[in-house]
């Protein structure tokens, strides 16, 4: 094609100032949680691991660490299961109520996270279930269930339809064509839904900032000091959260790749 | 069904194992010690407070953070009771945690009241009811102009008009809370010691003198966003609060001062209670004891999160004897003209208090009008 | 398979039932609840259970309501407005211009920032934009500035940026990807000009993921209180920000319910207005 080379640059420049824009408060932060100015300028201060050691030596980030592992490991778990079985239901089966079944499984993500956080206080104090570690599990796994479903529906998509009629022939019951047939082929679905998930659950602050009570989560304690004591601490802890939730992602992503041979060639 | 499971606890438990590896500290010694839970302002349950006592005691302080009364009322309100152990509480509250049932009675003899730094602070209003006490004041500061020292002059300071000042226009901040941003529209208004006392005609005035800021303001700020914008420069000056931010900041070296205007100043005034139902009402009673103590009394008064006055003259012997610099830059020394002490004497400083012919909601109803003005 | 399209058996429903029975628990029942709530009493800083419409009156009744009300609705759609202008020309390059490999790793490191806390890059951005931060000192080494950035409408909408734009140019880039390439250089061989093409066939081709990546922005900036808090100075402040102010002062969860419902029904017909033309068949 005729491209005139300007027209290239051109774009290619204005992309490069997209990326730079997006990753900006990302550098800029990590840069920051070294630096020993608690209110960065040009031109920055000294190198300082001050900010990683108070934060770090603050035992409430500990437990708020905990805290976040274990609702992130859960609601992933619980979420990834229900949009499973959800995606799965959609790619199988047509009944009276479908459309409205598709909505309820897809709406979270439109109610904006403050008002979701409201409702969800007041239904759980009902049953005197709010101020817990598990009414975050329970508020997370239902934000979470859409993303688990979209990314296993999709990958369900690329299965051949005749493959489990072909187990259910050679008498397979259902339970063991799913066994045999669905999960292995879903399976790198399954673990990046599980991924993706867990990572939504442990960024996300505004439900858990209402729903959690004393049980605060790492996100949680980043908006304490944002709104109080504002200093770098929050750089150094988002930079470790962000180097820990990375490699996560791609120890995930090394084991899909050694798996995701075998299940492809069924 | 079962393999998807199977599938999911495998691969949970590498990721959680690989969280633990990262994590190599996760459960510490921390877990053993009893837990305290506190409702406080920001900073009262950070280490420097309650570090001392936590290892001294094995005991561990898990605090909630709130700003406003409002804001603590509301937090109490939708936990189930016994939730927090103790709540620190604004003096002005206390009375309505009581009334609604929140705070146990407390002992009188086990606290220092013989040696308060002035006779208000024995009996605070709405500490005590029917003879009884239930809250114990800990700490207290002053209210006033609080300015970037570059944009306005000492001069200039000693009035709240000065916040109406063409040059700071966009530069005028609000620490996000009514009741002491109202208070000082009301002291300019020449309301005085009746500040808080205002009839309908007096509250339309305030609510005119306040829309007439409006035009200068250029935020609302939590704690955090009134500390950020001294610093950096957006805000030149900041109503509603007073040293105990601009405090932390000088200290810093930033060119911000506050200073009780010729209107007349507003006391914030801190104290502690034991939250209704606690297990933990003996180690909480100590806890309080140890901040009412000469030592406690002098690391109140330097609080990192926001510093205010010790109350006890054992406390303000504390300090001057531990940080003397620090006991000079806030006046509490014997016949320092800022003395704290001196102010209240002179009739320049009036207790922070809810308004009595209107009610909260008035208040803060206006607020968000004016918020969105 | 088609055999087994519409059957009640229990393995059918036991995949179908978890989704139903969880999220009408704990997501639609919250939402009634809500609903519900908007006509409760608050005392003495307690809820009680009541069915009264003062909370309705009072909060519609109030003009500050209807102000934030379009301000949020103004702010939001600038949002979608200034993102999807934005991503357009970086997702064309990506769709078009770049090899696959190169276009995986760029959806992959716009993936990252969902990694990163979004409270995070807020404070970074806090810093950034002060009068005394990052821009502002290199804007003084040319010697013009400080300028105001933070605590304005700009501050606010370089919030919804950080939070839109990665998935904004994901989901462009997608459906612009999944365009038949065909059309477009049968178009350029029919002596169609470059931006011609662009408008009258890519755009056209692209509507359905376009205008999909716009709602979401649109929902994401309407509900979002962190930029317009922390960049925006609350000044003035957001419907989310009424939210929490409300409830925050005085426990008027009532009231609080009142403005999430109408935010609610304003983005679902906002969505639903926008989706519907999505998908509407083209003549």
């Amino acid at each position: 094609m005729k491209d005139d080379i300007t027209t290239r640059w051109l774009l290619r420049i204005y992309t490069a100032v997209i990326f730079i824009f997006i990753f900006a408060p990302i550098l800029a932060s990590f840069v920051f949680s070294f630096n020993s100015d608690r209110f960065p300028t040009i031109p920055l201060g000294s190198f300082t691991w001050h900010w990683y050691v108070t934060a770090f030596s603050d035992s409430d980030v500990w437990s708020a660490a905990e805290v976040s592992i274990l609702v992130a490991l859960s609601s992933a778990l619980l979420a990834t299961a229900i949009g499973f079985s959800a995606a799965y239901t959609d790619h199988r089966y047509d009944f009276f109520g479908k459309k409205a079944f598709l909505v309820l499984a897809l709406l979270p993500p439109t109610i904006p996270l403050v008002i979701f956080a409201l409702a969800t206080l007041g239904w759980l104090s009902i049953f005197g279930a709010s101020g817990k570690v598990v009414s975050i599990i329970i508020a997370h796994t239902v934000l979470c269930v859409p993303f688990a479903m979209a990314v296993i529906r999709l990958r369900l998509n690329q299965m051949d339809p005749n493959l489990e009629p072909a187990a259910w022939n050679l008498g397979a019951t259902e339970w063991m064509a799913m066994k045999s047939v669905v999960v292995p082929f879903t399976l790198p679905s399954i673990v990046a839904a599980l991924c993706l998930t867990a990572a939504v659950s442990f960024d996300e602050f505004a439900v858990a900032w209402f729903v959690s009570g004393l049980n605060k989560t790492v996100p949680v304690i980043i908006l304490e000091i944002l709104t109080g004591n504002i200093d770098p601490q929050i750089n150094a802890i988002g930079s470790v959260v962000f180097v820990v939730s990375i490699s996560l992602v791609v120890i995930a992503q090394v084991l899909v790749m050694g798996r995701i041979k075998k299940p492809e060639t069924v | 069904m079962k393999k998807l499971l199977n599938v999911s606890r495998r691969d949970a438990l590498k990721a959680g194992a690989a969280a633990v590896l990262a994590m190599p500290f996760v459960s510490r010694a921390w877990a053993q010690a009893v837990e305290i839970n506190m409702l406080a302002w920001y900073g009262h349950g950070e280490p420097d407070m309650v570090g001392a006592f936590e290892a001294a005691n094995n005991v561990k302080f898990k605090p909630k953070y709130y700003a406003g009364g409002d804001n603590m009322l509301a937090l109490i309100a939708q936990s189930p009771p016994g939730t927090y152990d103790i709540i620190l509480s604004d003096a002005e509250f206390v009375q309505q945690l009581n009334v609604a049932g929140l705070i146990e009675e407390m002992n009188a003899a086990d606290y220092p009241f013989d040696d308060m730094i002035y006779d208000d602070f024995k009996q605070f209003p709405g500490h005590w009811k029917d003879g009884k006490l239930y809250s114990m004041m800990v700490r207290c500061g002053h209210l006033g102009v609080s300015y970037n020292t570059t944009a306005i002059s000492e001069e200039e300071a000693k009035s709240y008009k000065c916040y109406w000042k063409p040059e700071i226009k966009g530069k005028v901040g609000h620490f996000d809370w009514h009741l002491p941003s109202l208070g000082q529209m009301s002291l300019l208004n020449g309301n005085g010691a009746k500040l808080w006392d205002v009839d309908e005609a007096g509250w339309g005035k305030i609510k005119e003198t306040t829309m007439s800021l409006r035009p200068q303001v250029g935020g609302y700020f939590d704690y955090g966003g009134t500390f950020n914008g001294l610093k950096n420069g957006e805000m030149m000056a900041m109503a509603g609060i007073g040293d105990w931010i601009t405090g932390v900041l000088e200290k810093d070296g930033a060119p911000v001062k506050s200073v009780v205007p010729v209107e007349g100043g507003i006391q914030w005034t801190e104290s502690y209670s034991i939250g209704k139902g606690t297990a933990k009402a003996d180690i909480v009673k100590k806890f309080i004891q140890y901040m009412l103590s000469p030592e406690g009394q002098a690391v109140s008064a330097q609080m990192a999160a926001y510093p205010g006055f010790a109350i006890t003259n054992g406390g303000r012997k504390a300090l001057n004897e531990t940080n003397p610099k620090e006991a000079q830059r806030t006046g509490q020394m014997d016949g320092a003209p800022n003395d704290p002490v001196t102010l209240i004497k002179e009739g320049r400083i009036h207790y922070r208090d809810i308004p009595k012919q209107q009610t909260l909601e008035d208040w803060n109803d206006f607020w968000q009008e004016y918020k969105n003005a | 398979m088609s055999e087994h399209r519409s059957d009640n058996s229990a393995y059918a429903l036991a995949w179908r039932l978890p989704m139903i029975l969880w999220q009408g628990l704990f997501f639609i029942g919250p939402l009634i609840f809500m609903i519900a709530m908007s006509f409760f009493l608050v005392k003495n800083y307690r809820m009680e259970p009541a069915l009264q419409v003062g909370n309705w009156t009072k909060t519609l009744s109030r003009g500050f309501f209807w102000d934030s009300y379009f301000l949020t609705l103004w702010l939001a759609g600038l949002a979608v407005i200034i993102t999807t202008c934005v991503a357009f020309p970086a997702s064309c390059f990506l769709a078009f211009r770049v090899s696959d490999l190169a276009r995986r790793w760029a959806i992959f490191f716009l993936i990252i920032p969902f990694f990163t806390s979004y409270l995070v890059r807020i404070f970074a951005w806090q810093v950034i934009l002060a009068q005394q931060g990052v821009i502002n000192a290199g804007f003084s080494l040319f010697g013009i500035g400080p300028y105001t950035m933070l605590n304005t409408k700009f501050g606010t909408m370089i919030g919804y940026l950080t939070l839109c734009l990665p998935l904004a140019v994901i989901l462009q880039t997608f459906s612009l990807a999944n365009i038949d390439k065909r059309l477009v250089e049968a178009a350029h061989n029919l002596g169609c000009g470059r931006l011609r093409t662009i408008f009258t066939v890519v755009v056209p081709l692209a509507k359905t993921g376009l205008i999909v990546a716009a709602v979401f922005c649109f929902i994401l900036s309407f509900g979002d209180f962190v930029a317009p808090y922390y960049l925006g100075g609350s000044k003035p402040p957001t419907l989310s920000i009424m939210i929490i102010d409300t409830s925050k002062s005085g426990q008027q969860w009532p009231r609080a319910a009142v403005v999430a419902i109408m935010m609610i029904v304003t983005m679902l017909v906002v969505a639903l207005t926008a989706i519907g033309y999505a998908y509407r068949k083209r003549r």
